[in-house]
């Protein structure tokens, strides 16, 4: 199936299907010490030019959402028992193989957190953006390369043209990945998922990057899902968070709420652990102890252990995903004392 | 924002490299300049490429026919007329060390060209499917691999020896054994190196981006994992060489009327007490052939090896 047939049959359904939502995604992963339950239920969605920032620490389950999304998970080990990813109201965990692979790259997109790895060594870095062009919209290899030097100029490549024949290792890592952007955006995915994008990098050329993605996205209208554990580039840039632990949403909110009054004891102590000028001198706060294993989750809220909310309650029931107020939901049986807090 | 922010970059990342696209390097552009420099390599690219003319015209060095008998002048020592002398059957020893560079070549060049194609292929099967074709691909080689090259080649030869006839087709059954015997050394390599480059983030990438597993394994695993076969393959040309040189000598390669060292050093058996000279000037040719063909494998692996640098 060509894509444009794909993209006419999904805008056909659109109707007021969302872009891109998840629902209940569960993913484990088989290994030698028993099962890993890396997701237990995400339910999200994302809306056409809307940034949600999927918020957690390592081992949370935010990339392996991201793999889920995109069917990049490498099955076995890894398992899907249960949930839905529909874009555009199709699910893509049910869809045949090879049309799943033509959403990839036209449809939704992802950019990886190290750029020099994810750019092939032996490879100019044109002819790999060229690669888009060719294998997706049939171009010939001159046409491709020129239309490969417009995207690099257009991330703000510094002599595209020129440089267009140069290898991934002949960039510095801000310049890499803004390749890997150019390559993500290629062929125009209405929904492009950044896992980590910054992390690599040193801290100017993060928010370089980060505007790069703003403007792009507000350009072309794409969903984005970013994935970080940087709340400092959260922000600026996201619409609405939503923060994970353990392989669950412990809250979503909108971000200037989050901020203001977090409706969950790990929200506040990330938020409490950002350093701020006004504490020179003082300690960092930190969030004692370490995530569970996800082989074996603590009995009731897997957050009991770290948390100084706890009661009984926390060690024995798992708390729901539920509405505080309008447009928020948290994880945790004390939610409103907590956002009073 | 938009201008100060590509100003920006622009200060920050391609100044200190100051924009420079002339200096492109690559791999391949690397162990070029590295292999220039090498006398080991040319030294070997001399001794190959005299052999290699010498296979396809070896008119050129010699007007003498390499199957004209005078068996009055038998195991004549070196002289102004024939340069090496000649053997028991008083051919000229000149003449069929020339002649005879074409079947050690030829047999070399393909079994070294059928073992790379057919290891390569299914290593790179087995190392990116994995799974059941991956574990029967690997015992298949391990049946294979546990069969010494030349004792597996004797029993073949000697079973189907007498069913073909023909110059091509003997030398074409030869490299089938070879082949046959020799795949799993390259398929062992090929899948080793096909599983060290799979799990890279840009075959990751690749596949996010709506690559088929047809390109992916084409342009992003492949070129990535070839480099050791390469290596291997030259290092293996001269030990097929002389494999072929073996069962000629035994009397199951290659066969009298056809001329090769092989069969040079067999015919030499007779001789070589009084006459040591037609043993030598064969078995010289096949030394010097194989040591030019592993000296260049060393070269090439070198030059690859970022490490040895």
């Amino acid at each position: 199936m060509t894509t444009e047939a794909l993209g006419a049959q999904a805008g056909a359904v659109s109707g007021d299907a969302r872009l891109l939502e998840v629902e209940d995604l569960h993913v484990e992963f088989h290994t030698h010490d028993g099962i890993a339950k890396a997701i237990n239920g995400v339910d999200l969605h994302l809306d056409e030019g809307e940034t949600l920032a999927l918020l957690g620490e390592s081992g949370s389950g935010k990339s392996v959402t991201a793999q889920a999304i995109m069917g990049i998970l490498d099955m076995p080990p890894a398992k899907v028992p249960k949930g839905q990813i529909r874009y555009r109201g199709k699910d893509l965990l049910t869809m045949p193989v090879e049309q799943r692979r033509q959403v990839r790259g036209p449809e939704i997109s992802i950019i990886f957190q190290d750029a020099l790895s994810s750019l092939n060594p032996v490879f100019p870095v044109g002819w790999q953006i060229a690669e888009m062009f060719r294998v997706h919209r049939g171009m010939n290899r001159r046409d491709a390369l020129d239309a490969a030097v417009g995207l690099m100029q257009r991330v703000q490549i510094p002599a595209a043209r020129e440089r267009v024949r140069a290898f991934p290792h002949q960039f510095s890592g801000g310049m890499r990945q803004r390749i890997m952007i150019a390559m993500a955006i290629a062929l125009d995915p209405a929904v492009l998922i950044a896992d980590e994008p910054t992390t690599a990098l040193d801290v100017t050329v993060q928010a370089q990057i980060m505007s790069l993605l703003k403007e792009l996205q507000e350009e072309r209208g794409m969903g984005l899902l970013l994935i970080t554990h940087d709340l400092g580039v959260v922000a600026d840039v996201a619409d609405r968070i939503a923060v994970m632990y353990a392989g669950q949403l412990v809250e979503t909110a909108d971000v200037h709420e989050l901020y203001r009054a977090p409706a969950h004891p790990y929200t506040k102590g990330l938020i409490a652990s950002i350093p701020r000028m006004d504490m020179k001198g003082k300690e960092l706060y930190a969030i004692k102890g370490l995530p569970p294993s996800l082989l074996r989750l603590p009995h009731g809220c897997p957050f009991h252990p770290r948390c100084a909310w706890a009661q009984d309650v926390c060690r024995s029931d798992h708390p729901d995903l539920r509405e505080i107020v309008p447009g928020r939901r948290s994880r945790c049986h004390f939610a409103e004392e907590v956002i009073d807090d | 924002m938009t201008s100060n922010v590509s100003e920006t970059a622009h200060a920050l990342e391609a100044g200190p490299e100051g924009g420079d696209t002339d200096a492109v390097r690559t791999l391949k552009g690397d162990a070029w300049r590295e292999l220039r420099r090498r006398p080991l390599f040319w030294l070997s690219a001399v001794i190959i490429a005299v052999l290699v003319v010498m296979a396809v015209f070896p008119g050129l060095f010699t007007n003498t026919d390499p199957r004209e008998a005078f068996l009055g002048r038998t195991r004549e020592s070196p002289n102004s007329d024939a340069w090496f002398g000649r053997d028991v059957q008083g051919y000229d020893l000149y003449a069929r060390v020339i002649y005879g560079a074409r079947a050690s070549i030829l047999v070399g060049v393909l079994a070294s060209v059928g073992t790379a194609l057919v290891g390569s292929l299914l290593g790179l099967v087995a190392g990116y499917t994995g799974g059941w074709i991956d574990a029967l691909l690997s015992r298949i080689a391990e049946v294979f691999f546990a069969i010494p090259l030349l004792l597996g080649a004797i029993i073949a030869l000697t079973v189907m020896r007498e069913r073909v006839s023909g110059y091509f087709m003997i030398v074409g059954m030869v490299v089938a054994i070879l082949v046959v015997f020799g795949w799993p050394s390259i398929f062992r390599l090929m899948r080793a190196s096909v599983l060290q480059v799979k799990p890279n983030d840009y075959v990751q990438a690749a596949r996010a981006l709506g690559a088929s597993p047809l390109r992916i394994t084409m342009n992003h695993i492949l070129p990535n994992a070839l480099g050791p076969v390469i290596v291997v393959s030259t290092i293996n040309l001269g030990v097929f060489i002389a494999v072929e040189a073996a069962l000629s000598f035994l009397g199951i390669g290659l066969q009298p009327p056809t001329v090769s060292w092989g069969v040079m050093i067999s015919d030499a058996r007779t001789a070589i007490r009084s006459s040591p000279h037609v043993l030598l000037f064969p078995a010289g040719m096949l030394s010097v052939a194989v040591l030019g063909f592993i000296m260049l494998g060393d070269s090439v692996r070198d030059a690859f090896d970022p490490k040895s640098r």
